[in-house]
């Protein structure tokens, strides 16, 4: 990935690009931990009856609250037996992106239809397309050691 | 009378199409959200077409599957997608597939 004005802050040292293109999943599904589906208020989601075209910041938080995790105020930190997740959201609070950390206290983004990516911090890749971080949550378990 | 067919295969209508098609996978790849790329001009392009984009768009899922299925719906009026298979880009494309040779907007 080659910053941009989609990306800012990325740059060839603060994140690694980990698999090939993929259209078949975005970035929630990927922070949730799966591969096999695109995750999206009237597509799939939890719950599944939740208002279709709900693209709202609040849509992404009450998901992740329906998966067990809780607000951490923005504490981005690696904390062992705790796994963490970054919602970006833009000023009108759109949400657009969800980040997930790894065991490492990296962090792995599902970058729209393209491609994984490690990065060093959530803010990595904020400041353009995605806005900026505005939640961070976390549940009480290991980080999954889903990739990259 | 001029079917849906024939003008798709109309070579303005199909390279508006492709113009349009291409700035929409360009302007949409980063997005994580469909309902956010439908509202894209380019996207939006499309739907103006109308029915004759239909053979087109079922051409590009079978080409290269995409999510195409929103402009599909707002023209056709038909959603053919079980709610079992929302939100999986292979299965959706498939039963769009299955929708245009039932309703002969593509060949089998």
């Amino acid at each position: 990935m080659k910053a941009g004005a989609e990306f800012p802050r990325l740059t060839p040292d603060n994140h690694r690009e980990t698999s090939p293109r993929d259209k078949a999943y975005n970035c929630i599904a990927w922070a949730v931990g799966e591969m096999k589906q695109w995750w999206e208020p009237g597509l799939y989601w939890v719950p599944q009856d939740w208002p279709t075209d709900d693209r709202s910041l609040g849509a992404l938080e009450s998901l992740f609250s329906t998966l067990g995790y809780v607000d951490c105020n923005l504490d981005d930190g690696l904390e062992p037996g705790f796994a963490k997740v970054a919602l970006y959201a833009t000023s009108a609070f759109e949400g657009t992106h969800a980040a997930r950390q790894l065991p490492s206290g990296k962090w792995t983004s599902k970058l729209g239809k393209l491609i994984d990516i490690e990065h060093d911090t959530p803010e990595v890749i904020a400041g353009g397309e995605y806005g900026e971080v505005m939640q961070v949550m976390k549940r009480a378990d290991a980080p999954a050691d889903l990739g990259p | 009378m001029t079917t849906d067919a024939t003008l798709a295969t109309r070579p303005d209508l199909r390279d508006r199409f492709q113009r349009l098609a291409g700035q929409w996978r360009e302007e949409s790849q980063y997005m994580s959200n469909t309902g956010q790329m439908t509202l894209l001009k380019s996207y939006l392009g499309i739907i103006g077409i109308g029915e004759p984009a239909v053979p087109l768009l079922l051409e590009e899922l079978k080409r290269d599957p995409d999510y195409w299925f929103r402009a599909l719906e707002a023209i056709t009026l038909e959603d053919p997608v079980p709610p079992e298979d929302k939100g999986r880009l292979d299965r959706m494309a498939a039963a769009w597939i299955d929708w245009g040779v039932r309703s002969g907007h593509l060949a089998s």
